[in-house]
């Protein structure tokens, strides 16, 4: 039950613990706006910018890290390993090659997936639904980041089955596009149409900046 | 019915999602570093996949934001990588420097490759040298072999590549030959033989699917070749990642 908790604003953060930091207030970017200018300064060891970095990409880093592995204490484990990598690694991240926020989820999604993976073999992998879990009891903290929510289904919602289906396979499920293809009983080649022009129209969709 | 190479901008959208195996993302990594294009899209797909996590959002444990926060204040940060664009003019210089040992090298290897492969391999050997070598992150090494000599390598992290090539190791005799390594968390992955030197110096070779930690080692092993290093690395050189 703990999950469908809600903070309806930051201060009512049960523990209290925002307005003690300044340092990190007031520079949080929201969960779809850019980290790139706070990241630089990360790289440079300022762990003030870096609770910020927290602040901004914690509950999606975890979310998603938890809808692929499912089982929450992994996903505790991984979502630390992310956010420590960010940490140590931020002085990699470059502006021209993308935003912040697909840069931390890039690495989150990554690792998350390697973790499936190399447990692969074993029975649990096996016992996954096919289905991921997208039902999430979410907990979309800003009112920015219900909007964001909204408009990734309302353009999720505007794809095909099977372009829906072929996307979070992949990404909430960890599969490879040949599994998905297992999965949906359709061609390989098909799927890997339908991943490439699901995400066309999901970039378009959300007017992504690219 | 005539068998097609598939078309790699076919798993654009399957790398933006990590769902290509860990050799098919490595060999996409390689095509995209060649693909102005391929850049361009991949990047606008990875943006709109970063977002999908949107809805997701879930509230992480209480005690994970103190863990991180107290991880991160003890954990060493890796310093920037070093770019062959920046305006240090003797980077510039080592890179140019570089690129000609690697068409030298190249050059006198190629005799050696002409005979053995046919055009076509020689070709996307070739093509894969130039992507490493081109990289807008390449960043360039040497290290001394303890038995003598010297390697040089590129290495592109973006493309998760490197080129190795050697100058003035110790001849060997007909029945042993210098091996290349990945060495790392997976153990020692062996990266093939290194091709016989021309005039001390031997042809490059590509090293693909470099991961956080590994180092590159040279051995004397077999002239056939060994499935684990049978000796101690003469030379070891440690990966920025």
């Amino acid at each position: 039950m703990r999950d469908s908790e809600s903070w309806s604003s930051p201060d009512d953060r049960p523990d209290g613990r925002r307005a003690d930091q300044p340092a990190a207030q007031g520079q949080q970017p929201g969960p779809g706006g850019d980290l790139g200018a706070l990241l630089a300064r990360v790289a440079r060891g300022d762990l003030a910018a870096f609770e910020a970095v927290y602040n901004g990409v914690v509950g999606q880093v975890f979310g998603l890290v938890r809808s692929v592995l499912r089982d929450p204490a992994q996903a505790e484990e991984v979502a630390q390993e992310v956010l420590l990598e960010v940490w140590r690694t931020a002085s990699r991240f470059d502006s021209s090659r993308g935003s912040g926020t697909a840069w931390v989820m890039t690495l989150a999604h990554r690792r998350a997936v390697d973790r499936v993976r190399s447990r692969q073999a074993s029975a649990e992998r096996e016992l996954r639904a096919s289905s991921p879990d997208i039902s999430y009891d979410v907990v979309a903290e800003t009112v920015e980041a219900r909007l964001d929510a909204e408009r990734v289904r309302k353009c999720l919602g505007a794809l095909t089955d099977l372009q829906r289906e072929s996307i979070t396979l992949a990404y909430f499920g960890g599969y490879t596009y040949r599994e998905v293809a297992g999965l949906l009983e359709v061609a390989v080649g098909t799927v890997k149409t339908r991943m490439r022009d699901g995400l066309i129209r999901l970039r378009d969709c959300l007017g992504v900046d690219w | 019915m005539k068998i097609r190479r598939t078309d790699p901008h076919t798993l654009l959208g399957a790398h933006a999602l990590d769902a290509l195996t860990g050799t098919e993302r490595a060999r996409f990594d390689r095509h995209l570093g060649v693909c102005e294009s391929c850049r361009q899209e991949a990047r606008g797909l990875q943006e709109a996949t970063a977002r999908l996590a949107a809805p997701a959002v879930t509230r992480p444990p209480d005690l994970l934001r103190e863990r991180v926060l107290a991880a991160a204040a003890r954990t060493r940060q890796l310093p920037p990588l070093t770019r062959v664009t920046s305006a240090w003019p003797g980077r510039r210089w080592g890179m140019a420097i570089a690129c000609g040992l690697f068409a030298v090298a190249l050059a006198f290897g190629g005799i050696a490759i002409d005979r053995q492969h046919d055009l076509s391999q020689e070709q996307a050997h070739t093509r894969a040298i130039a992507a490493v070598l081109n990289a807008p992150d390449a960043t360039i090494m040497t290290a001394q072999a303890i038995t003598g000599g010297k390697a040089t390598v590129v290495m592109s992290h973006r493309d998760h590549a490197l080129v190795f090539t050697a100058a003035r190791l110790p001849a060997l005799p007909s029945s042993r030959r210098y091996e290349l390594w990945l060495m790392g968390a997976r153990g020692a992955q062996p990266e093939g033989m290194l091709p016989t030197a021309h005039q001390g110096m031997t042809a490059p070779v590509v090293v693909n699917g470099l991961a956080a930690g590994d180092q590159v080692g040279l051995t004397v092993e077999p002239a056939g070749g060994a499935k684990h290093p049978t000796s101690r690395p003469i030379l070891l050189l440690p990966l920025p990642f």
